[in-house]
């Protein structure tokens, strides 16, 4: 049955409901906003193995698929080897390594599934092979925890800190020191 | 009057100025990656026969430009002529992670990319 206006009840009921959730919407943004003031944080999470690690989108140029890479002989075991792409020549480096949870070369066979995360540091760029990218996450800063004391000295300078995304905990890398041995 | 007349950015039949400089290198294997060596720099180059424990390969006698030195690689490829183009800079990422003699910059080759010595 429709109104003389021309508008049925069913329109007007899902005006009324829209009408609510856009309030409703409101309300809980500024309730969201309220419980994170101050400012945000976008991270890149991406996994080794089953753990999580996030860094900061800030320094984050481009997340790639490995094409072929050259070895380089001299070069220190967290070298994986040179990537040409788009002309553009990339050092890519084991994360695995870096972090100390591998210590296995890495086989060039099994990399298509994986990803290189280019980090833009201090005028320097590397690509850090990891296993899978999971998500952009947006955080307030201030849920950033200092890393545990428990965690070894030499590891512990390769993070910012730790967060919590999806229930798990993930390390937050730091740039330089992951970018500079 | 004569009215201006706007040039087109890339004139037909007109190839864009190129660096006409190029470097040739000679290109070897040296087991895991790819060296080039500027030819002009190679005095000798020997082969290394195969012997017990050791798979051979090639010697490579450096110093015409430079300090004499030897080389030692697997195989000799190719000589190649690269162009600026085909020359970019060690990545600094890698440069803080090489010991030993260093590459003074990265070659694009057919090949693949190699370290220039």
């Amino acid at each position: 049955m429709m109104s003389p206006g021309g508008v049925s009840p069913l329109d007007e009921t899902r005006e009324d409901l829209l009408r609510e959730a856009s309030i409703e919407a409101e309300a809980s943004g500024r309730e969201k906003a309220h419980d994170e003031s101050g400012p945000m944080r976008s991270l890149l999470v991406f996994s080794l193995g089953s753990e999580g690690f996030a860094v900061d989108l800030a320094h984050v140029r481009m997340v790639l698929r490995p094409g072929r890479i050259e070895g380089v002989s001299g070069a220190a075991p967290e070298v994986i080897g040179l990537m040409n792409h788009q002309g553009e020549v990339l050092c890519v480096l084991d994360l695995r390594r870096i972090l100390g949870t591998g210590k296995e070369k890495v086989s060039t066979s099994g990399m298509g599934e994986k990803f290189i995360v280019v980090i833009q540091h201090g005028g320097k760029e590397a690509g850090f092979l990891v296993d899978a990218v999971r998500d952009v996450t947006e955080l307030p800063a201030s849920s950033v925890h200092p890393v545990l004391d428990s965690v070894d000295p030499s590891r512990a300078r390769l993070f910012e800190g730790t967060v919590t995304c999806g229930g798990q905990f993930v390390g937050l890398l730091s740039p330089s020191a992951c970018m500079n041995p | 009057m004569r009215r201006a007349v706007r040039r087109p950015a890339v004139a037909v039949g007109v190839h864009e100025p190129v660096t006409t400089g190029s470097v040739d290198l000679l290109l070897v294997d040296d087991g895991t990656a790819l060296r080039g060596y500027d030819c002009r720099d190679v005095v000798r180059v020997e082969e290394v026969p195969a012997r017990a424990g050791s798979t051979g390969g090639y010697l490579l006698r450096l110093g015409r430009l430079g300090p004499s030195r030897e080389v030692a690689c697997r195989e000799v490829i190719v000589s190649v002529a690269l162009t600026a183009r085909e020359i970019r800079p060690v990545p600094p990422a890698l440069r803080d992670r090489m010991t030993g003699e260093m590459p003074w910059a990265v070659g694009i080759t057919e090949r693949g990319i190699c370290l220039l010595y």
